[in-house]
């Protein structure tokens, strides 16, 4: 069962296209990694699905139902570039990030966005606020003790999991670069995600810390029976890790498969080391 | 987390202290000495300047609207307060008015916060959708629209026009500033603390990544503004009884920038910071500072600058220098603590031995 | 018709222009610096003030006008580098709060130094002459304000367009960071942007003041905020744009005026700005930003 769907994604910033008709599809269970060479357009790929952009032409779904269908309109319709400009006339649908959170599709950033004037503890409760169900007045006026409670417990929890519990009262952005990164995984996990979404998570972490970090995805697979997507340039760390990996260039796919495959097909080596021209 | 062994309960005496030293002023000095008049000033900007640093200070919005929320409270408490008896005299231009009852006191400070309530969710609509700056636009504009639609001779009926509204019920004792703007302080300060507040300081710190955390942008700051101005409209009513008299030409963007600038003076994101400046503010504009406004003469000498207006020009400096070079204010984005002084105290004691 | 509808056009051109040559100077500011000036208008009213004093002193108009233009340019040059340029690195709302305290600063020391008096504006010989054109009589200086504003916004546009400063300036607004590793001057490319501003500034005080006689140390705010929401209305970051804006405030508030609803004339300009910022948020002339994540 695909849990989500990319169908047809153009993204086009004025007369750049940033992503060009790329579709693909991640089944529930699965590890699967997206790569390409910098600036081939991976994170405007997630920015497509988590609703920080509107895609210019294309839909996403999640567990089959749409969040997110555009065509090309007003200025765009004329200077479009891609192509199917024509499969979604009529239908329109955005959703602003926070709806796709809720619905249960949790990210991290590729630049670390802490909140930082909260404490590492803070930054993960402020995850756990979207499951709320007190009003304004309820909470300041301290109705809601037995659900703060339990989201305060929930936020501990999600620290602990990703080994920070004893650093919670720290000031966020004063931890060490790896355990920032781990620290928006627990925050992202805090909003109770089907899907997650992470952004060259192991970026600025050595050797050690890598290793430790696929066995630490896998774990937090299980246990919260997520859908993993991740973008990633450590590619002993993707090999390791993933069930299946996209690979995109110029925000077009050129390769898809198991990483044995990747690892071997031509394009990909083309793509990453360059071609003569001939 | 709260840490064991906190001697933060302190503060609940303290401020139980505080006010009974505020009561045994008003029966020592009487309720028409300067020191009292500050009290009263100060205790209303505190809830005015509070109000305004939990959006700018803690939601990161920059508005500039406050003196507009503040005249719509005003205006709504001493409309529907001023007694049958004496419309007559007040409205003489417009035949009495055309209000025909009046309601108690207390509802029309509610009232009044809840009418600027309501205009800040029809502004908040359309303007919080867009950048930071627009707001601080669209809301001192709204704030000189709300002055010019109270002048306006066609609403003269309801508002007096531009003439004084007088003989509305005021307060008798300084003990009724203090208390109501306390409760409203202390509202706001358990708004703060409570997982709204918490989603308005992530809103500051990192729009996208609240977003991403499944807030919802707008509601939230729809949410800020409107409380915002609820609580600068109740401020605007307790002025109204603090002054008496009412007219629309006070409430001008200047008054504004004064409570902008005592949220800065004690620290954007600090609610004690703002209560503090307040008091501190107001004493020097209204009374620490005077004697600068009057020549003086020492040994026949006359002292030169001091005249009328140089209070102010003094007062314009420091508060440049604090922009400047201090722009922290006095207590950055934390909160008075009864641990920090003592571990403050413990340590200098440590040093000295 | 025409007849009775000349003499508010006329006056709403005159006005226009005037607030349009406050309005570059917010426009050009935000457009470099993402700050509105505050103290903008309380600069263009002390160049009326200093107009009043120097004239006070005995000197002839040929020395004090340009004397008022030195003057109001030293005075923005200096409140850049005290209170803006300190501020460079801070956050965005610091700068815009440095300001407001500017603003207040400034107001309180003309209110000291003026003893809170309305002065009279001194007559420019010439300019405030009475002229009647087709049949509507009105002061000269109705009549050379929009070609003086075109004459100055055309030399601007060139400045802009052809000169290495306009270019360094352009890419200073384009790219703050970028423009700075290039090796351009950012600190002399503001310094540049608020002496222009300042200098249409006083410009500007000596055609407002003229035509409205009396300056008092409150007078510039009001201009200056109108002059704030032109810029908004055009785009704010667009010289054209900020004209455009100008003029249709002016003319708008004088028709108002004309039907009798004066006490709205202020309160039009804001609501025609919350309008523009509901449906065209960016203003007429603006261009669209994203941020990036």
């Amino acid at each position: 069962m695909s849990v989500l769907r990319v169908e047809n994604i153009t993204m086009q910033f004025g007369g750049v296209v940033a992503i060009n008709n790329l579709s693909m599809e991640i089944n529930k269970g699965e590890i699967v990694a997206l790569i390409g060479p910098n600036g081939a357009g991976k994170t405007t790929a997630f920015n497509c699905i988590t609703g920080v952009y509107e895609p210019t032409n294309g839909a996403d779904y999640f567990n089959d139902s749409p969040i997110a269908i555009n065509h090309p309109t007003g200025k765009m319709a004329k200077t479009y570039a891609g192509i199917n400009a024509d499969q979604y006339v009529g239908k329109h649908l955005h959703m602003t990030p926070d709806k796709i959170t809720k619905l249960g599709i949790a990210r991290t950033f590729q630049n670390i966005r802490l909140f930082k004037s909260m404490t590492a503890f803070e930054n993960v409760l402020i995850g756990t606020h979207l499951r709320r169900t007190s009003n304004p007045f309820s909470a300041t006026f301290r109705l809601n003790m037995r659900e703060e409670k339990k989201l305060r417990a929930h936020a501990m929890d999600m620290l602990e999991v990703v080994g920070l519990a004893d650093l919670a009262d720290e000031k966020a952005t004063s931890l060490p670069y790896g355990k920032q990164r781990r620290l928006e995984i627990a925050r992202a996990l805090a909003t109770d995600p089907k899907l997650l979404l992470l952004d060259e998570p192991a970026a600025g972490m050595n050797p050690q810390e890598t290793d430790d970090l696929g066995v630490f995805i896998r774990d937090i697979k299980d246990r919260f029976d997520l859908t993993v997507f991740l973008i990633e340039h450590h590619m002993n760390l993707v090999m390791d890790i993933s069930d299946r990996i996209y690979v995109i260039d110029f925000g077009k796919q050129i390769a898809e498969g198991v990483p044995a495959e990747i690892r071997d097909n031509p394009a990909v080596i083309a793509a990453y080391l360059g071609v003569d021209e001939e | 987390m709260a840490k064991k062994n906190s001697k933060n309960w302190l503060l609940i005496p303290i401020i139980a202290l505080i006010y009974l030293l505020v009561f045994v002023a008003e029966k020592v000095a009487g309720t028409s000495s300067m020191l009292v008049t500050v009290l009263e000033k100060g205790a209303i900007y505190a809830l005015i300047a509070v109000s305004l640093n939990l959006l700018n200070g803690f939601t990161g919005l920059f508005s500039l609207g406050q003196a507009g929320f503040m005249l719509v409270g005003a205006y709504t408490y001493a409309v529907l307060t001023i007694p049958m008896a004496k419309r007559a005299a007040v409205y003489q231009y417009y035949n009495g008015g055309c209000i025909t009852f009046t309601v108690p006191f207390i509802i029309a400070i509610i009232l009044g916060g809840l009418l600027a309530a309501a205009f800040a969710a029809l502004i908040g609509f359309p303007v919080l959708r867009l950048k930071s700056d627009y707001l601080a636009i669209a809301t001192l504009g709204f704030a000189e629209i709300a002055r010019a639609l109270v002048q306006f001779d066609g609403l003269g009926p309801i508002t007096n026009g531009s003439n004084l509204l007088k003989t509305y019920p005021t307060y008798k004792t300084v003990m009724f500033p203090f208390c109501a703007a306390g409760i409203c302080i202390a509202i706001i300060l358990l708004l703060i603390h409570s997982t709204y507040g918490r989603a308005f300081k992530a809103i500051r710190d990192d729009e996208i990544a609240a977003e991403a955390m499944g807030i919802n942008l707008f509601r939230h700051k729809e949410l800020s503004f409107v409380i915002s101005s609820f609580f600068a409209g109740v401020g605007g009513a307790l002025l109204a009884m603090y002054q008496g008299t009412l007219q629309a030409n006070a409430f001008k963007s200047s008054m504004t920038y004064e409570i902008l600038l005592i949220v800065v003076i004690g620290g954007m994101g600090s609610v004690s910071g703002s209560v503090i400046a307040s008091f501190l503010f107001i004493a020097c504009s209204e009374w620490w500072l005077r004697f600068l406004d009057a020549e003086q003469f020492i040994w026949g000498i006359k002292v030169p600058l001091l005249r009328s207006g140089f209070r102010m020009v003094v007062f314009a400096v420091v508060i440049m220098l604090i922009v400047l070079f201090y722009s922290r204010g006095i207590m950055g984005d934390r909160e008075i603590s009864i641990d920090r002084i003592i571990k403050k105290f413990s340590k200098k004691k440590g040093a000295t031995k | 018709m025409f007849q009775r509808i000349l003499p508010y056009l006329l006056a709403g051109i005159s006005v226009g222009g005037q607030y349009a040559l406050i309005a570059v100077g917010y426009t050009m500011v935000y457009g470099i610096l993402r700050l509105i000036n505050f103290a903008h208008g309380d600069i263009f009213t002390a160049a009326g003030f200093f107009m009043v004093y120097l004239t006070a002193s005995g000197m002839p108009m040929y020395f004090s006008i340009p004397l008022v233009v030195i003057l109001t340019v030293l005075l923005g040059f200096t409140v850049e580098r005290v209170a803006y340029k300190p501020l460079r690195s801070a956050p965005r709302m610091s700068i815009m709060i440095s300001a407001i305290g500017v603003s207040y600063l400034l107001q309180h020391l003309m209110w000291y130094i003026t003893g809170g008096l309305t002065k009279q504006y001194p007559t420019i010989p010439w300019i405030s002459d009475t002229v009647t054109v087709l049949g509507a009589s009105t002061r000269r200086v109705t009549i050379i304000t929009p070609f003086l504003v075109a004459a100055l916004v055309v030399a601007l546009v060139a400045l802009i367009k052809k000169t290495k400063i306009g270019m360094a300036m352009r890419a200073v607004s384009r790219d703050f960071e970028t423009a700075q590793l290039m090796g351009i001057k950012i600190n002399n490319v503001i310094s540049t942007t608020f002496i222009i501003g300042s200098a249409l500034a006083a410009v500007g005080s000596f055609l407002f003041f003229s035509n409205y006689t009396a300056v008092s140390p409150p007078a510039g705010a009001m201009p200056g905020l109108k002059a704030f929401v032109a810029a908004v209305f055009g785009g704010i970051g667009s010289i054209p744009g900020a004209v455009f804006g100008a003029l249709i405030i002016g003319i708008c508030e004088n028709f108002i005026k004309s039907v009798g609803y004066a006490n709205f004339s202020d309160a039009f300009t804001f609501a025609l700005l919350i309008v523009v910022l509901l449906f065209k948020p960016t203003g007429l002339f603006g261009e669209k930003t994203s941020e990036k994540v």
